[in-house]
């Protein structure tokens, strides 16, 4: 690995580790291999969200010509967002694209996501699906994501409703996320979401 | 890219570092609007990515960038640093504005040049003395001085080749340049010219000499013997053709100018002698004065287009 990539990084690592948010349990870093080339994060769901309670675990991949490139960054963690791929965890922020700019850290762009979290941006979405839920029928896109948190995040809220739903799938031998998908991509319609998973 | 933080005693200040390697700046450059300071190499790099100044976005271009002021680079001049070559042993401590002074003669610098002192006389870095092979070494270096010999020598055969056609030519021109004088005054004195110039030439390439005796002068040397072998000498010596006869004339007292001509009158100028200006006939106890040579002696002296002096010996 280069050595600028690798002595930033270690730098960068420390940052995190001293800040306020690690302590606080907003952020969390960790490394993957001893190359500095792959790591884990974890942002807390921010309070007043759906996401509110829930872990978010994210992979980190650190190109060789960082900081000139921004590092690569999904989610591992399933989540409910209109900028974040249901289905890969790719993430659509401007930061991690063409606004990269070399003096942003691991901590800034962690805060940056943690924010995303708190403010999307259905109008430049990853996620068509969840983009068009998010505009036509927000209180539903709400719990659709609160439900998402808890099952694949921790979250607290479960969604009685919506795990009967699973369960109906579950019984007909659909498994268990595909069943997810499709239901949350059907607004919770249950014939739809079976329909397109029989079809 | 920057200094390695960890190398400077105390705490660095957060505004000394780099934004792009995170290391304390080295030759920083900072961006013209917003002041932010960057390392010379991180900064060009970021740039020739992208146009704009890696914290705060707004547009920058190479050009635009300038040098820190002078209390910044102040403050990184003071700091104390390690040396490079701390990990193999070094232990001074420098400011930052002298480390480059003490890199160059730090003598824990793995990759100094040493002299081997095994004899080859090479000079290799410190590092590779230890597995150094002077006969290795020297056989590598024969080995590529001989492809390069044998490069010129071809180079050189080449230009022998062309400096031969040039000659042929050249004496094609002067044929040329001979045939047309007659009719043509410019010519005439063009032809002159290069005359003249062909006799400074083959003076300078001459060597000087020194008459040690000047008693031993033959004033009359016999024509076959004498004058026959000096002309073959003047001749492989590269002696204009168009002088030869009249040097071969002037070995002899009969054609030697008025100061010259007796054995009185040599008596009497015996004393200008040592204003002659005298070049070697190769191989034989004899000198040239050429007129070329020699225009400070008095015209009683001298004679066109110089003077052949035989001696029974003395010439140095």
């Amino acid at each position: 690995m280069a050595n600028i990539a690798a002595k930033r990084i270690k730098r960068e690592f420390k940052e995190v580790m001293k800040s306020e948010e690690v302590a606080g349990g907003a952020i969390k870093l960790e490394l993957v291999n001893d190359s500095w080339t792959e790591l884990q994060g974890e942002i807390a769901g921010p309070s007043d969200t759906p996401y509110e309670g829930g872990t978010f675990v994210l992979e980190i991949k650190v190109p060789e010509t960082y900081p000139f490139n921004p590092p690569k960054i999904r989610f591992v963690t399933k989540i409910w967002h209109p900028n974040v791929s249901s289905v890969t965890g790719a993430i659509c922020l401007d930061i991690l694209k063409d606004q990269w700019a070399a003096a942003l850290t691991l901590r800034t762009v962690l805060l940056s996501l943690q924010a995303l979290l708190s403010a999307a941006e259905p109008n430049d979405p990853q996620d068509a699906v969840v983009a068009k839920q998010y505009k036509e029928n927000p209180q539903l896109f709400h719990m659709t994501a609160r439900h998402w948190t808890n099952v694949y995040a921790g979250g607290p809220a479960s969604i009685v409703e919506f795990n009967q739903k699973v369960q109906r799938l579950l019984d007909m031998g659909v498994d268990e996320h595909d069943a997810r998908v499709a239901l949350s991509t059907y607004d919770w319609e249950l014939e739809r979401a079976t329909e397109q998973l029989f079809s | 890219m920057g200094f390695e933080i960890k190398r400077f005693q105390g705490d660095v200040d957060e505004e000394l570092i780099c934004p792009i390697c995170s290391g304390v700046l080295e030759d920083p450059l900072q961006a013209p609007a917003c002041e932010h300071a960057f390392c010379r190499v991180c900064i060009t790099e970021w740039i020739s990515r992208q146009p704009t100044c890696p914290v705060d976005r707004q547009a920058v271009t190479a050009c635009q960038l300038r040098p820190v002021p002078r209390i910044l680079r102040n403050l990184l001049s003071r700091l104390c640093t390690s040396c490079d070559n701390s990990p193999h042993g070094c232990n001074a401590v420098l400011k930052l504005d002298s480390l480059a002074s003490h890199l160059v003669e730090c003598e824990f610098n793995p990759k100094r040049p040493m002299p081997c002192e095994a004899g080859c006389g090479l000079v290799i870095p410190k590092d590779e003395l230890a597995e150094h092979n002077c006969v290795r070494e020297l056989r590598a270096l024969i080995t590529s001085q001989q492809g390069k010999l044998t490069d010129y020598q071809q180079e050189l055969a080449e230009q022998r080749l062309v400096i031969n056609e040039h000659k042929r030519e050249l004496a094609l021109l002067k044929e040329f340049m001979r045939a047309m004088r007659v009719s043509n005054p410019t010519m005439r004195a063009l032809a002159d010219q290069m005359e003249r110039d062909e006799v400074v030439r083959w003076a300078g390439s001459l060597a000087r000499a020194r008459v040690t005796r000047w008693g031993g002068m033959i004033s009359t040397p016999d024509d076959v013997l004498q004058v026959m072998m000096i002309k073959r000498s003047l001749s492989e010596s590269g002696c204009p053709p168009h002088i030869i006869d009249d040097l071969m004339e002037n070995c002899h007292e009969r054609r030697w100018p008025p100061g010259l001509s007796s054995l009185e009158t040599r008596q009497n100028n015996r004393r200008l002698y040592e204003k002659y200006v005298c070049k070697r006939v190769p191989g034989k106890q004899a000198v040239l004065v050429l007129q070329c040579d020699n225009t400070h002696v008095d015209e009683h002296m001298m004679v066109e287009p110089g003077l052949v002096m035989i001696f029974a010996h003395g010439i140095e």
